[in-house]
């Protein structure tokens, strides 16, 4: 046990003040009331776990289509692109078109990732998780 | 203060396995051992975080399910005791960060000295509390380590196990929080150095 020895740490005033403090005894209800609690709780029905059995297809699907999106951002919306020196306007319709599309897939994805983590975030308030 | 840690960590060991090892099986009427050695520690620890009595009781009973629920999580590594205190002041934070105690800047505390106290013993015990109160008034990364600190009855090691940081972090925190409340309540530093000048005075008549 490591008690204050130097001078930066020597006991003052305030110490005696502060370490001798009366002890406060806990109320005469106070056990039962725990002990109530923990009865509850240990009848509470277990909490339901997350369904990932049930979430993993739509978690792969997701991931497909994330997937393809990205093939289909790299094959065609990158290159064309990439010599693009004039604002979007400028530019054929069949360059704007994957790129518009790549732009729809990556805002639908970001949608569900908010979703996905909104339903965790109530699920874990309330227990469930 | 002294009294009550002391009884709670002295000889429980055996009596604290014993019970946990009968929860773990499913027997939750066992966890009431827990409690009944554990209250006194828990429900002054919480009283130092909040200085409210009701407070202190919702704060430690909420500790001790959380302790209860989580039982399993303990790896056996570091004793009940320790493991219960730092689950504890986790519960305490957490919950005073919802729901503030008194959360006054220091210099807002108020004077340890009222001109209404007429008796010295209704006086320094008026002082001493709101010494006390004026601890909650330190910035929080100060105020948690004074209070375990005094609450593991001036033990730096225990302190810093509880709130999970290296012993130099806490005891430069401590130093720290010390002097703001020195900077706060100078007349103390004077009084105490009367005080133990009459006391070496006493010893030299002696």
């Amino acid at each position: 046990m490591e008690r204050i020895k130097d001078n930066e740490m020597k006991p003052t005033e305030i110490d005696r003040i502060l370490a001798t403090e009366e002890p406060l005894i806990p109320t005469s209800g106070f056990l039962a009331s725990v002990m109530e609690r923990v009865r509850e709780e240990a009848e509470a029905p277990a909490p339901i776990p997350f369904p990932w059995k049930r979430i993993l297809p739509g978690v792969v699907l997701v991931a497909g289509i994330a997937a393809w999106g990205g093939v289909r951002l790299v094959r065609h919306g990158l290159p064309e692109l990439g010599p693009m020196s004039l604002p979007m306007a400028h530019l054929p319709a069949a360059a704007i078109q994957p790129v518009e599309q790549a732009g729809w897939v990556a805002l639908a994805l970001g949608i569900s990732a908010a979703s996905w983590l909104l339903t965790r975030r109530l699920a874990g308030r309330s227990g469930l998780l | 203060m002294t009294g009550v840690l002391k009884t709670a960590q002295q000889d429980h060991t055996d009596a604290d396995l014993a019970d946990i090892d009968r929860v773990l099986g499913g027997d939750a009427q066992a966890f009431e051992g827990i409690v009944r050695r554990w209250q006194g520690p828990l429900v002054n620890m919480a009283w130092r975080y909040c200085r409210d009595r009701g407070r202190a009781e919702e704060l430690a009973q909420e500790a001790f399910i959380r302790a209860w629920k989580g039982l399993a999580q303990w790896r056996r590594e570091s004793s009940f005791s320790t493991w219960l205190f730092a689950l504890a002041a986790n519960v305490f934070r957490t919950e005073l960060k919802r729901f503030p105690a008194v959360d006054l800047p220091l210099d807002k505390a108020a004077e340890p000295y009222g001109a209404a106290v007429q008796f010295h013993a209704l006086e320094e015990k008026s002082r001493n509390d709101v010494i006390r109160r004026a601890v909650l008034a330190l910035p929080h990364r100060y105020r948690e380590p004074v209070i375990l600190f005094y609450f593991h009855e001036m033990d730096v090691a225990a302190a810093a196990r509880t709130m999970g940081l290296p012993e130099g972090t806490l005891k430069a925190r401590l130093s720290r929080a010390r002097a703001l409340l020195r900077s706060r309540f100078p007349h103390l530093e004077t009084r105490h150095a009367e005080m133990e000048f009459a006391a070496v005075n006493e010893g030299k008549e002696a």
